[in-house]
Parts: structure tokens; C-alpha cells; sequence
């Protein structure tokens, strides 16, 4: 029987513009230290998930989408704060987060993670702090709130790297010429974990990149310290052909 | 060494009425086959809202269905779901009872906790607390068998002093069983004397430390029931033909498949972080690490994909490294024909079985198809 498989229904010829390039030649570990971060998960309504993802990716189901904050108060690339939001989705089987908004506090960082893993950030006043009774992450631009998330009932996880798994991002971009996507590749080693219930007293979804993707659910939200190695990227995947069809492919060095 | 079937009722898209019917309608079949030829047993798991992966979320209906046109075979719940917001004990201990009178006796209990944010979100679940629910529902559910008037204060349920009724026809009552997927659950299963139900695939070998550990921890177990159910189960693919090289094929398809369909779905461990999760389910097993890009899995060696010859090996591989049990998955999302699902059945029982199975052997000795 010949069966009807879920993609996403974005077009590669839709798919907006990458605006950033990656360094290929980039083959060094970086290590950031004791970074805190934030991790919160949104169920998002079906039919817009499909509609904003390339036919060459799975859907995740339900459809959820996923803010990143990561905050970091030294190390190579000094202290930053960023955050990102990103739509779950199946690189073949493997779980993705592919980025529609991405934000940094400085810009050099932001050209950092333009060049290493294809980000294209914003630079926007990112602020992310744990309190004694919540996570609260908040992005600003020209003094407008785009997003404001906070996490509360909060209750530590035990044997935390065991159970804590983020789904790594996924960020349109061009290589030499091509406009693929690569996967931001990072190890964890967690230190402390905590989880909450996240809500989203603001989201502005137009200003975030997509209209359509509106939050409708929480799954939860995470605070972590972790030491995170930023490792070279290695993998694009291709906006039109599926990873199962050979689209994915590892980068040439 | 016995053999059974389990189903997860996996569906094509698009899920046309006609096409969600032939999935069920091809399912009865082949168990009534199966129960014809000698499996032993037949399993349905529970799932809800795993679209294309399981439709199966009501597995007693499906029981009760092959119950009336079948005579032998063994009827698994696999597992009821033993989680608050889904089932309230009472019923699952109703449904399996009267499932057991349908069926002359024939049911088997298996318990688990779903290992999926699609069901635990769906059903507004608390997440944390099912492995603790799990225990009590194992707990409670035989006293609701064996008692005549039962009633108990439980951390998720309290009920009154009351009749559960009916009463099982196996006296008395069905053995019980565990899914077990992370590692250590297989202890928790011999703690409470109950089976093991293996549902993460992996190679033979990797297996071994599990039965064994298993077995031992059995000897002292206090069983949640009236007796011990020492006994292993393990799930497993089987696609059996004459010709090896198409039965690798077809199975690897058939595995491909599954990972496909499973890949879509939120397990707890990408959703919820949450000390009770720290394995992946089923799929993790079957599909290469999805959190390390590029890498390869190979396929389990102990997967049942081959010549009649080959089985015979593959099998007596499980059967030396102490599993009692082979529980076949045959299809996924019918991608293979359901000719060539029976017909595959019927090499495995002709020729493989009765390696195993003494009573098989007779069977087929006496002129069996």
C-alpha cells in the first residue's frame, strides 16, 4: 500500500531568504561554563506548523514550538544573553528545533552565531533571570516587549542529565552558496536542573517571525546550569529533499 | 518457547473510514490464523492520539472482538494503562474480568504508564506521578478479583467497600505483566512477581544482564497478586519467507517504517523533563540516537527477518538467553501485503515453531496448514 507520509507544506521556493552564511571551515570546540539555561515548550496549533515548515520536514505531534534563552556571564566569547524560538520538527527521525526568531544582547555574538551555525540575530535587550519563585525570560526592542515568559511551580529534576534533552536548533542559512539548513551542535553536561509550568503573558507572534504560530498550550519549562560545548557544525539539510532521501548531508572540511 | 502476536494497529494516512477498517479487519485475520496455526498469544497495546503509529486505544474491544473467533490463543492487555486521568482501576479491573468470562479464561494482564507527551499532555496527566500510580493500580486491581467486597484508601483512588464485579474466570485471577522499557523496570516487574514484557528491542546479548537480573530478583519477590508470573516476554519483528534476502528486506521496511511513525511522536523524555522518564520508549531502541546527528544504528541482531533456517537460529538465540516468550510485530502501517503476512505466519509455524514448541510439532505432524 502506498502510504502518504506528513511533511511540512512550505515550498523551498517560499521558504523566506536566508540572510546569514556560515564558516564551514570552523573546527574548534568552544566551552561555555556555567551557563544558565532556560528551555520552555508550547503546543502550537497543527495546520500552522505545517504551513510554515519546508516540504523536506517532518512535523513533530503535536506541534509544539520551543524559547531558548541561554545566559552567559563569561568565558571565549564573554558575557552575552540570547534567545531563540524555534518550531519542533523531524529531521527524518531526529528531533529539530528549525528557528523563526533568534535575539542577542551583543552584536558580536550575534555574528559569532551568524557564522558558526547560521543564527540570524536580532540584537534586542535579552533578559533572562532565575528568582526564588520563577523563571522569568523577556525580550525588548526600542522598548517594546516582544515576549515575555514566566515559569512557576518550580521543582528540581532529579538526575538531571538523564532526563533533560533539548532539541537542538535547526537555522536556515547559506553555505558557500546554498541555502540549506545546519544544525547548531552542542554537548551538555548539566549540572542542575529545576522545572516549572511556563506561561507567555506576551507573545507577540508577528513580531516573532510568524503570525500564525500562537501558543495554545504549556508542556513546561526548564531552568538548567550547564557547561555546553559548541561544537563545529556538521550536518545541512535541504530545504527541498527529505533527510531520508538524501538530503541531509555532512560537511565537507 | 511460545510465540505470540502483539498489534498496534498502525494506520496509513490518509485515515480514510475505509482504510481504518481494512487496518482492523486484516489485524482479526491474521490473529485468528495465528490462533489456528499455534501462537500462543495475541497482545494490543493502548495508545491514543499516536497518529499513524497506533490507533489501538481500545484494546479490550479489540481482545473481546478476536476473543469470539478464536479457541486458544491468549489475550494481553498491553498493557492497560494505569494512569489516573485515562482509567479509573475499577474499570480496568472490570473490562480484563469480563474479558477473561468471554474468552473461557484466557486473558493476560499487561500494566504499564504510557512513555508519550501526545497521551500524557493529551489526557491533562501528571506526568510525575505515574510510575506511583502504576504500583498502586498493580496493587489494588487483584484484591478487586480475588475479594468479594473490596475497598481500599489509595494516594489516587479511594473507594468504598464495594462488589467489583464480574469476577475473573481464571482462578484466581490472569497473570500479570509489566511493559518494560527503561532499564529497571524488569526489577520493579520481579518485585511484584509479575512478567516481564519486554517491549524495548535490542540485541540478544544486550538482553542477557536483564534476564538474568530478572530471574534473579523473581526468587524473592513479593508478589502484588495471588501467585508469581515468572516469566519473560520479549517484543520482536518477524517477517519469515523462503527467501532470506526478501524477508531482511521486507522487514527492514517494516522497522523503517515504525521509526518513521514513531519519530513524530513527543516522548515524555523531549517534553516534560521528569525523574520517572529518563529512558527513551520503544523507538529510541529502533531508530539511531536521535539527539546524536549522522550515526548509523545498525539493526538489532535478534530481529526475526529471514529464511525459515535463519529464524530457527535467531530464535534459538532468544530461547538460550532466557526468553519464554517471542511477541511478533508483522505489520506497520501496511506496508506489507496482508497475503504475504499470512502467508509468512504460516511458514514460521510450519517450519520454525515446532523447533520450539513441542506441541506445535504435533500439530503439524498431524496435517495443520
Amino acid at each position: 500500500m502506498k502510504a502518504e507520509l506528513l511533511y511540512g507544506a512550505c515550498l523551498a521556493a517560499d521558504m523566506p531568504a536566508p540572510r546569514t552564511r556560515i564558516d564551514a571551515t570552523h573546527s574548534d570546540d568552544v566551552v561555555l561554563e556555567n551557563v544558565q539555561v532556560h528551555y520552555a515548550l508550547f503546543e502550537v496549533p497543527m495546520a500552522a506548523a505545517l504551513a510554515c515548515l519546508p516540504v523536506s520536514l517532518h512535523p513533530a505531534v503535536p506541534a509544539h514550538l520551543g524559547l531558548t534563552f541561554w545566559r552567559c556571564d563569561g568565558g571565549p566569547l564573554g558575557a552575552f544573553e540570547c534567545a531563540w524560538i524555534g518550531l519542533a520538527c523531524r529531521t527524518g527521525i531526529k528531533p529539530r528545533h528549525l528557528v523563526h526568531a533568534a535575539f542577542v544582547d551583543r552584536a558580536d555574538v550575534g555574528d559569532w552565531l551568524a557564522r558558526r551555525y547560521g543564527f540570524d540575530c536580532r540584537v534586542a535587550d535579552v533578559h533572562y533571570r532565575e528568582t526564588y519563585d520563577r523563571l522569568q525570560g523577556r525580550i525588548v526592542i526600542d522598548g517594546q516587549v516582544l515576549l515575555d515568559t514566566v515559569t512557576t511551580r518550580m521543582q528540581p529534576v532529579v538526575g538531571a542529565g538523564a532526563s533533560v534533552k533539548y532539541s537542538p536548533a535547526l537555522n536556515a542559512t547559506r553555505v558557500g552558496d546554498a541555502a540549506l539548513m545546519v544544525q547548531m551542535e552542542t554537548a551538555y553536561a548539566f549540572k542542575r536542573v529545576i522545572r516549572g509550568t511556563p506561561q507567555l503573558p506576551v507573545y507577540d507572534a508577528a513580531a516573532l517571525g510568524n503570525a500564525q504560530l500562537v501558543a495554545t498550550f504549556p508542556m513546561s519549562g526548564t531552568h538548567a546550569v550547564v557547561d555546553i560545548t559548541l561544537l563545529p557544525p556538521r550536518f545541512t539539510a535541504d530545504f527541498a529533499v527529505p533527510a531520508e532521501s538524501g538530503g541531509a548531508k555532512k560537511i565537507a572540511r | 518457547m511460545k510465540f505470540g502476536l502483539i498489534y498496534e494497529l498502525s494506520t496509513p494516512r490518509p485515515f480514510a473510514r475505509e482504510t481504518q477498517k481494512a487496518v482492523f479487519e486484516h489485524a482479526i485475520e491474521q490473529v485468528v490464523l495465528a490462533d489456528e496455526l499455534g501462537f500462543s498469544s495475541v497482545w494490543c497495546v493502548e495508545h491514543h492520539f499516536l497518529e499513524e503509529y497506533s490507533h489501538a486505544s481500545c484494546p479490550d474491544m479489540f481482545l473481546a472482538a478476536v476473543a469470539r473467533e478464536t479457541k486458544q490463543i491468549r489475550l494481553g492487555f498491553g498493557i492497560a494503562t494505569c494512569v489516573p486521568a485515562m482509567h479509573h482501576p475499577i474499570r480496568l479491573a472490570e473490562k480484563a474480568a469480563f474479558l477473561d468470562i468471554l474468552s473461557g479464561g484466557r486473558v493476560e494482564f499487561g500494566t504499564g504508564r504510557t512513555s508519550t507527551w501526545n497521551e500524557l499532555g493529551g489526557f491533562n496527566a501528571c506526568v510525575d506521578d505515574t510510575k506511583r500510580s502504576w504500583d498502586e493500580y498493580c496493587r489494588v486491581i487483584p484484591q478487586m478479583w480475588q475479594q468479594e467486597r473490596y475497598g481500599y484508601q489509595g494516594s489516587f483512588h479511594t473507594m468504598p467497600e464495594r462488589n467489583v464485579l464480574p469476577k475473573p474466570w481464571q482462578d484466581p485471577h490472569p497473570p500479570l505483566w509489566v511493559a518494560v522499557t527503561g532499564h529497571g523496570t524488569e526489577l520493579d516487574a520481579a518485585d511484584r512477581g509479575m512478567g516481564a514484557l519486554i517491549l524495548s528491542i535490542a540485541d540478544v546479548e544486550r538482553n542477557i544482564p536483564r534476564f538474568e537480573a530478572y530471574r534473579e530478583r523473581v526468587k524473592k519477590a513479593e508478589p502484588v497478586g495471588a501467585f508469581v508470573n515468572d516469566q519473560i516476554a520479549v517484543a520482536n519483528w518477524m517477517f519469515c519467507h523462503a527467501d532470506g534476502r526478501y524477508a531482511r528486506q521486507r522487514g527492514e521496511e517494516m522497522v523503517a517504517t515504525f521509526g518513521y511513525m514513531a519519530g513524530q511522536t513527543v516522548e515524555i523524555s523531549e517534553a516534560y523533563p521528569a525523574s520517572n522518564y529518563t529512558a527513551i520508549g520503544l523507538l529510541g531502541t529502533l531508530r539511531p540516537d536521535p539527539h546524536a546527528p549522522g550515526e548509523q544504528k545498525l539493526p538489532p541482531s535478534g530481529l526475526c527477518f529471514g529464511d525459515p533456517a535463519t529464524l530457527i537460529d535467531t530464535v534459538g538465540r532468544w530461547e538460550a538467553a532466557g526468553a519464554d516468550h517471542l511477541v511478533f510485530m508483522i505489520q506497520a502501517r501496511e506496508v506489507v501485503a496482508q497475503q504475504e503476512v499470512l502467508d509468512s505466519l504460516c511458514l514460521f509455524a510450519r517450519e520454525v515453531m515446532p523447533r520450539f514448541d513441542a506441541q506445535a510439532s504435533k500439530r503439524f505432524a498431524g496435517g495443520a496448514r
